[in-house]
């Protein structure tokens, strides 16, 4: 018994250490506690996203073929709006969600399927989901309001191709946005484009004190999650994001690469780029679609160049691993301001696994 | 019903006077045990109510409502080598809260929190940002609790925190020297003028320190107020403080000052008669016992002349102290808080300001005989030496509840002086006019200019600071 407790007493004295993550700023030894969400790799229990699986995961549905030949994809969205979910590290806040997580699933579905989507209301609220899209004005999703425990069965045909949000649009707007009611609705061209390593972003931001501004900025509905779990891609290979902002209150969102440029195909709609860039500026539910290639590996940084944003969670790293060499690892090691991070980031980036085929 | 009892018993025994005596102790006694169980009877009542409200049953009752978290930052130090910002937090709000995160300008920033990121009720954390911040700059320090609600607190401009080492120590003590000593002395240089002034000139300055002393007083309640109010959290209610701890110094001091006059004139008096009898021993008994206490009663209006403005310039001096160790405290504070800029000009005002302490320490003793000198230093150290003492406790470990108590505390001292110092002027007034009317008991025109002048010199002199 006595022998127990003096072995909690050692635990309790043990040192933790803050800072290091900052070019420039010493190690600060302290015997309290660690209050770190930009560097600090801890388990999140009851997190209101996994953004690792959420990066690399898209839903084609439940397919099946109707007699005129077209392929008919069905999804199944259940809102809630009584869970209170760990946001950032130790920051709990109240979300609504499409099934269980902010954002909600990727839809993802070819030009001229036809989408079908069970829509169940588990929440205490009204709530709808309008699709950005073409569409007839009864699957818009906004007069046709779904109370609590209501069913609604969204149906229409996937066009044009390119990216799009969707979200509930019950009145008061911004209220049911910015909890978190939204997801990414992708629509492939039939012919598709060049194969890449895939991922979706949704950027977004958290008001957690109603002060009608956002205490944190995230991409994939974890601050700064990406700083401690860089997203690993290899040198030379082709990695397309497809990019909503779903941000509220703040007028304009943007993205940064860092020592690199992307094509940007604004909204998806086009497969001829609009532009060559390394920054992209975007209002409320604007999208687009970013392809890059890395010339060289390392460690690099993508944020929102507005850099509050980016000070309050909206940033995130990619680990660019040369496959060809061996040593490939040895040079992030070398990196004199952020030892312990990229031995961490070596230890902790993730290959990808393109998941495709959700079951929703 | 039962006291009708009691009476008609009473009634029958006062016949008889043995029994009468016997039947009232008894009665007494019972009266006792029954105002025993009276006070009693409320306060079981009372222990009943709380353990019911704190039955699971009341619990889930009353706790229905939504608790809102409420953090107070008390106090931001800025530090240097590494830079760093150091926020004193507490919990001030009804529950348990975990804190989740710390910024710097609204940017979230890695930080440690001592000892422990969860704070029970009213209990406190140290938290340190690493953060390189440039001086005179102003900083905004906001923390977050685990729903996700910020508080923060603004530092106007960012200063070095004083640390205490030797040079810091002996840095206060200097600027406690000018503000404190040096100008009470300087004041005290006024005491051979104020000495061969006539009697309305003598209570024109009395007046005039009157006037100093109220201005002093009210400035502390402000001061005080102005600290309740930003600086402390509305659960220690600041400002009731200020109102509780102003009256018992007052009434407290009042006390003492009448108590310490009284043994003072106890102690001559009784010294004079040892005397007096010695004296007039050899003498008839008759003359013997009359001359002396006549001599005695002259004594006694003698020594309440000489006692009483003694006693009156030790309170002034202590009320004085106290008030420059509340000053002493803000100058301290004011540098750790990076709210002033300690300049030469400031350090000047305070000098000229507080030259006015010492005027009003020696106003009161101008009239008596025989004062010695060391007695006048001793009485300019009291009301200046806590200058120092309050300028590194202020600077070194701020607290803004203790502050508010040291200004209270040396607010109602002023007062209770300035109600000396009103009685004592009132009475030389009617003394003056008892040859003429006895009735006539009035200020003129000396004790009301002196009375204004002052706190218009303070005031003045105020601007400078």
């Amino acid at each position: 018994m006595a022998r127990a407790q003096d072995n909690t007493n050692s635990d309790f004295s043990k040192k933790n250490t803050v800072g290091g993550h900052t070019p420039g700023y010493s190690i600060l030894e302290t015997s309290g506690d660690v209050l770190d969400p930009i560097s600090l790799n801890v388990t999140i229990k009851d997190a209101v996203v996994d953004p690792m699986k959420y990066l690399l995961e898209f839903n084609y549905g439940r397919v099946s073929e109707l007699p005129n030949g077209t392929t008919l994809r069905e999804f199944t969205l259940v809102a809630s709006d009584d869970k209170v979910k760990e946001i950032s590290p130790g920051v709990f806040y109240n979300v609504w969600m499409f099934n269980g997580t902010v954002p909600g699933p990727t839809i993802r579905a070819t030009e001229g399927d036809l989408i079908r989507i069970n829509f169940i209301n588990n929440g205490s609220k009204s709530h709808t989901i309008h699709t950005h899209g073409i569409h007839k004005a009864e699957m818009d999703g906004v007069f046709e309001t779904i109370g609590a425990g209501g069913r609604f069965t969204y149906e229409f045909t996937a066009e044009p191709f390119g990216v799009f949000p969707y979200h509930c649009h019950m009145q008061p707007l911004e209220e049911h946005i910015t909890h978190g009611l939204y997801g990414v609705y992708i629509v492939d061209p039939k012919t598709p484009r060049p194969p890449a390593d895939e991922m979706v972003m949704v950027m977004n931001g958290y008001d957690t004190d109603f002060d009608t501004e956002n205490n944190f900025y995230t991409v994939n509905g974890i601050p700064y999650y990406y700083m401690h779990h860089p997203i690993q891609i290899e040198k030379d290979r082709l990695v397309r994001i497809y990019l909503v902002n779903m941000l509220e209150f703040d007028p304009i969102n943007n993205f940064h690469l860092h020592a690199n440029l992307y094509q940007l195909y604004r909204s998806g709609t086009s497969l001829v780029p609009h532009e060559y860039t390394d920054m992209v500026t975007m209002s409320q539910g604007e999208r687009g679609i970013l392809e890059f290639k890395y010339k060289f590996p390392g460690q690099y940084m993508f944020h929102a160049h507005k850099t509050e944003f980016a000070e309050k969670g909206w940033m995130g790293l990619f680990l660019v691993k040369d496959m060809t060499s061996s040593s490939g690892g040895q040079v992030y090691n070398s990196t004199p301001t952020a030892n312990n991070m990229a031995a961490t980031v070596y230890s902790q980036g993730q290959p990808l696994a393109q998941k495709r085929g959700g079951d929703i | 019903m039962r006291s009708k009892g009691l009476r008609e018993k009473v009634g029958r025994v006062e016949e008889n006077n043995d029994g009468y005596n016997k039947e009232r102790g008894v009665i007494k006694r019972s009266h006792r045990k029954r105002t025993i169980v009276a006070a009693f009877i409320p306060l079981m009542v009372l222990a009943i109510m709380i353990f019911l409200l704190f039955s699971p049953t009341f619990q889930s009752f009353i706790n229905s409502g939504i608790s809102l978290p409420e953090v107070a930052i008390e106090k931001i130090e800025f530090r240097e080598n590494p830079g760093q910002i150091i926020a004193f937090i507490r919990n001030v709000g009804p529950t348990e809260i975990t804190i989740a995160q710390a910024d710097v300008n609204d940017r979230i920033h890695a930080a440690a929190i001592e000892p422990s990121k969860t704070l029970s009720r009213l209990s406190d954390a140290k938290v340190i940002i690493p953060f390189f911040w440039n001086p005179a700059e102003p900083y905004e320090v906001g923390i977050t609790t685990d729903d996700g609600t910020r508080f923060s607190k603004t530092i106007e401009a960012a200063a070095l925190a004083p640390n205490p080492d030797s040079q810091q120590i002996i840095f206060f003590a200097v600027i406690g020297i000018y503000v404190g000593i040096i100008p009470v002395m300087i004041g005290l240089l006024w005491y051979p003028f104020i000495r061969s002034m006539s009697r309305n000139k003598y209570n024109f300055f009395l007046s005039l320190t009157a006037g100093l002393l109220v201005f002093l007083g009210i400035d502390a309640l402000i001061e005080s107020n102005e600290i309740a109010t930003d600086n402390v959290s509305p659960i220690f209610n600041g400002q009731m403080l200020i109102v509780i701890v102003t009256t018992i110094s007052f009434i407290a001091l009042l006390y003492a000052s009448e108590k310490l006059t009284q043994r003072a004139i106890k102690k001559s008096m009784s010294s004079a008669a040892a005397e007096t009898t010695s004296t007039y021993t050899p003498y008839s008994n008759s003359t013997a016992t009359n001359y002396p206490q006549t001599k005695s009663q002259v004594n006694q209006r003698q020594m309440q002349e000489l006692v009483k403005p003694l006693a009156i310039s030790l309170m002034i001096a202590i009320g004085i102290g106290l008030h420059n160790f509340g000053e002493g405290l803000a100058i301290g504070a004011a540098v750790l808080l990076g709210e002033i800029a300690l300049s030469t000009f400031l350090i000047v005002g305070f000098t000229l300001h507080n030259t006015t302490e010492g005027l009003a320490i020696v106003a009161p003793l101008a009239k008596s005989r025989k004062l010695m000198l060391r007695r006048l230093i001793f009485m300019g150290v009291i009301a200046g030496a806590p200058t120092i003492a309050g300028a590194w406790i202020g600077g070194f470990l701020y607290s803004p509840i203790a502050t508010i108590i040291f200004l209270s505390i040396g607010a109602g001292a002023i007062f209770q002086v300035v109600y000396s110092i009103g009685s004592w002027v009132l009475r030389s007034v009617d003394n003056n006019n008892n040859d003429k009317n006895k009735k006539i008991v009035t200020v003129n025109i000396f004790t009301i200019a002196g009375f204004a002048i002052g706190m218009i010199i303070m005031y003045v002199t105020g601007l400078l600071v």
